[in-house]
C-alpha cells in the first residue's frame, strides 16, 4: 500500500533527476509497483502533488512565522515581511522543485493550478494581517480599494518568486532587498497618503464649491 | 529636524531620477535667487547656498549606502564646501531609514541560523542609530551592554553604480576634472568596498585598538569575534556623547584640550607607527564618555600608507628639505605633484604652490604645539583652498592618489580639533625620517 506521503517523495525524485514528468499516471505506478487506483485515491492528477507541495511550504512558512515570540509585537507590515523572508529562507531547501515547477506554469492570467490551494491558504493569511492593520489604524480604509490589498501581496509574492530565480547574488542578498523594498512600498500605499487627502479634499469641493 | 523618509528609492534608475531631481530644484533656486535679485540686490549668496544644501541634502538622504557615504566625505571636505553645505551633510551623519524588523531577524538566521532573541539576553529590534552602511541596535548579554552593528544588504553590489551617479554631481560640486575623478574615484571605490567587508573591519578594529591601548585618555570598545560576522559586528556599548552634543555641555578648556590631544596621539600614533590609518574621522564615528575620555567606535575605513609615499610626503612637511630647492623638487616628482611632461616654468609654478601648501598644512607640527581654537590658521587654509580651486592650473590630477584620504584624514583632524577649539601638544609622535627614498 502506498502511502500519500511515499508517491509524494517518489513523484519529486522522478521529476527532478528526470526534469520531466512521468508519461502516464499508469507508468508512474508500475514503476514503483502499486496500483493505479492507490494513486487516485490520494491525488487526482500530477498536477495535484505539486499542488500539495506548494501548500505545504505556504503552511510550514505560516506556522513557523506565528511560532516566533516577537510575532504579536510586529505590525502587520512587519507580519508581512517576517513571512517573506522565511519563506524564501524555506524555498532555498527546494528551489529545484521551485523553478521545474514554475516551468510546469500555464501562461496566463489565472493563478496556475499548481498554486491554487496556496493562494487561499495565503490568501487567508494576508487577509488577517490586514483585518489587524485596518483595526489598529496601520492601514487605510478604502471602499472596495482595501478588499483588493491582499490580492496586492500576492502579485508582490509572485514577482519575488520570479526574481528569486533569477538571483544570481550571494545569499540571494538582492532578494532580500527586492522584499524590503517592495513589501514597503505596498504598506506604504496601503497607508493612508496623499492620495485619500486629495480624493476627500476633490469630494469637498465638488459638494460645497461646485454646487 | 530631519523629514522621516517614506521609501528608499529602489532601482538604479529611480535612484537616478533623484539625482536628476536634485538638478533641476537646484536649478529653480538660482532661479528664485536670481529674481529676488532683481528686486532687492543686497541679497546675499548665503541663502542661495542654504537652498541648494537643503535639497541636495534632501535627495542624498533618501540614498543609503555609498551615496551617503559621498555626501559624508564631501561633508568632511570643509575647505570644499560653503558653511550651508556643510551643515546640511553633517545632519545626514547621524540620519538614515531604518531596516524593517524582519529584515534583521532575517540577517541573523541566514548567517548565526538563529534569531537574535536566540543569541543575546536582550536585543532590540529598533535601531539605536545609523552608520551609514548600516545600523546600531543595542543588546545585552550576560549583563553587558553591547552595541550590534548590522549592514544594509546589497550595499556592497549598489557601490560601483552609485559612485557613477555620483560622478557628474561632485564633477559640478567639486569643480574637478574628468581625470582627476577617475584616478581617485577608484581609489574612493576601493576603500568603500573594504568598508562594506565587516570581516575585515573588526579584524582592523582589534588590531588598531590593541595596538593604541596605551595612548592615554582614548577607550575601544571590546569585540566579539564569536558574535560578529559578514553583516554583523558585536561590540561592548560606549557611554558618551557625540561632538556636537558635548560642546553643547560647554566643557572645560582643559576637557577640550585632553579630548583633542587623545584625539591628536590617536591619529599620529597610527600613521608614524602603524603606518596605517584610520581614515574616516567624521564626527559620528567619535564619542565622548563622561569622564573625558575619547571613544573610537569605527574602524570601517583603513588606508595604508605605502613606503613611496610616507617617506617622501613626511620629508616635506617635518624636515628641513624644503630648504633645499633641488631636493623638495625631488620629492614633488616622487609625489606626482611635478609631472615629467611639465616644462621647466611650470615646474617652477608647482613647485612655489606645492611649497606654501605644504608648509601651510606642516604649521601645527611646526612647534612643539598648537592652538586649533583660533580662525586665523584655518581661515588661511581656506582661502588656499580656494585659491587652488579657481587656477586652471589646478583642474588637472595631481598628485598620488593616497593624497585623497591622507588629506581627508588630517584635514577631518584639524577641523574636529578646531571646532573642539583645543591646544594640542604636536609632538608626541613624530614622523619618521628618511632621506635615501
Amino acid at each position: 500500500m502506498a502511502s500519500k506521503q511515499k508517491i509524494q517523495i517518489a513523484y519529486l525524485d522522478y521529476v527532478l533527476s528526470e526534469g520531466k514528468r512521468p508519461a502516464s499516471v499508469f507508468a508512474f505506478a508500475k514503476k514503483h509497483k502499486f496500483a493505479e487506483e492507490e494513486f487516485y485515491q490520494h491525488f487526482a492528477s500530477f498536477d495535484a502533488i505539486e499542488a500539495d507541495v506548494w501548500a505545504s511550504l505556504f503552511i510550514t512558512t505560516i506556522a513557523e512565522v506565528k511560532a516566533q515570540e516577537i510575532w504579536s509585537q510586529y505590525s502587520s507590515r512587519e507580519k508581512a515581511l517576517s513571512f517573506f523572508y522565511s519563506f524564501f529562507e524555506l524555498l532555498k531547501s527546494k528551489r529545484s522543485f521551485v523553478s521545474y515547477s514554475i516551468g510546469n506554469f500555464k501562461k496566463g492570467l489565472q493563478t496556475p493550478v499548481q498554486l491554487q490551494e496556496s493562494k487561499s491558504v495565503f490568501a487567508d493569511f494576508s487577509d488577517e494581517l490586514i483585518k489587524e492593520g485596518l483595526e489598529s489604524g496601520e492601514l487605510a480604509e478604502r471602499k472596495f480599494l482595501s478588499d483588493r490589498y491582499q490580492d496586492a501581496l500576492w502579485f508582490q509574492l509572485i514577482f519575488v518568486l520570479n526574481f528569486w530565480l533569477k538571483d544570481h547574488s550571494a545569499g540571494f542578498e538582492k532578494t532580500d532587498e527586492a522584499i524590503e523594498k517592495g513589501v514597503n512600498l505596498s504598506f506604504d500605499l496601503f497607508q493612508q497618503g496623499p492620495l485619500d487627502s486629495i480624493l476627500s479634499y476633490g469630494k469637498f469641493v465638488f459638494q460645497n464649491v461646485m454646487k | 529636524m530631519a523629514k522621516e523618509q517614506q521609501h528608499i528609492p529602489a532601482s538604479k534608475v529611480a535612484r537616478s531620477a533623484k539625482f536628476v531631481g536634485t538638478g533641476i530644484k537646484i536649478g529653480g533656486n538660482y532661479i528664485k535667487h536670481y529674481s529676488k535679485k532683481l528686486f532687492n540686490p543686497d541679497l546675499s549668496k548665503e541663502e542661495l547656498n542654504e537652498d541648494n544644501a537643503t535639497d541636495i541634502y534632501e535627495s542624498l538622504s533618501q540614498l543609503k549606502g555609498s551615496a551617503l557615504k559621498v555626501a559624508q566625505m564631501l561633508s568632511m571636505d570643509k575647505n570644499i564646501l560653503p558653511k550651508a553645505y556643510v551643515d546640511k551633510f553633517s545632519m545626514s551623519q547621524y540620519n538614515a531609514p531604518p531596516l524593517s524588523g524582519p529584515l534583521i531577524v532575517q540577517t541573523f538566521k541566514k548567517h548565526f541560523g538563529k534569531s537574535p532573541e536566540q543569541i543575546y539576553d536582550k536585543f532590540n529590534l529598533k535601531s539605536s542609530n545609523a552608520a551609514s552602511i548600516g545600523q546600531v541596535h543595542q543588546a545585552e548579554l550576560k549583563e553587558e551592554k553591547l552595541a550590534v552593528k548590522i549592514q544594509y544588504p546589497g550595499v556592497g553590489s549598489s557601490i560601483s553604480s552609485d559612485l557613477k551617479m555620483v560622478k557628474p554631481f561632485a564633477f559640478r560640486l567639486l569643480g574637478m576634472s574628468e581625470a582627476e575623478l577617475a584616478v581617485y574615484m577608484k581609489e574612493v571605490e576601493e576603500r568603500l568596498l573594504e568598508e562594506t567587508d565587516y570581516e575585515l573591519e573588526l579584524r582592523s578594529s582589534m588590531k588598531i585598538s590593541e595596538a593604541c591601548k596605551d595612548i592615554p585618555n582614548l577607550v575601544f570598545p571590546k569585540y566579539y569575534p564569536e558574535l560578529s560576522g559578514p553583516r554583523v559586528i558585536t561590540m561592548s556599548w560606549l557611554n558618551g556623547l557625540h561632538l556636537k552634543e558635548f560642546l553643547a555641555t560647554e566643557p572645560s578648556q582643559e576637557t577640550r584640550n585632553q579630548i583633542g590631544q587623545a584625539l591628536w596621539d590617536f591619529y599620529n600614533f597610527q600613521q608614524h607607527e602603524l603606518r596605517a590609518v584610520h581614515a574616516d574621522p567624521h564626527p559620528g564615528n567619535f564619542l565622548i564618555t563622561p569622564e573625558g575620555k575619547l571613544g573610537i567606535i569605527d574602524f570601517g575605513c583603513i588606508k595604508s600608507l605605502p613606503d613611496s609615499f610616507y617617506y617622501p610626503f613626511f620629508a616635506t612637511t617635518s624636515s628641513d628639505l624644503m630648504d633645499n630647492k633641488e631636493k623638495t623638487i625631488k620629492a614633488f616628482r616622487q609625489l606626482e605633484m611635478i609631472l615629467p611632461k611639465d616644462n621647466e616654468a611650470q615646474v617652477e609654478f608647482y613647485y612655489q604652490t606645492y611649497r606654501e601648501m605644504i608648509s601651510l598644512f606642516a604649521q601645527p607640527y611646526a612647534k612643539g604645539s598648537f592652538d586649533f581654537s583660533k580662525n586665523g590658521y584655518f581661515d588661511q587654509l581656506y582661502a588656499f583652498g580656494e585659491k587652488l580651486a579657481k587656477m586652471p592650473e589646478f583642474k588637472q590630477a595631481r598628485g598620488v592618489k593616497h593624497f585623497i584620504y591622507v588629506n581627508r584624514t588630517n584635514f577631518g583632524l584639524y577641523s574636529i580639533l578646531h571646532e573642539l577649539g583645543a591646544q594640542v601638544r604636536t609632538d608626541t609622535y613624530k614622523p619618521h625620517l628618511k632621506t635615501d627614498y
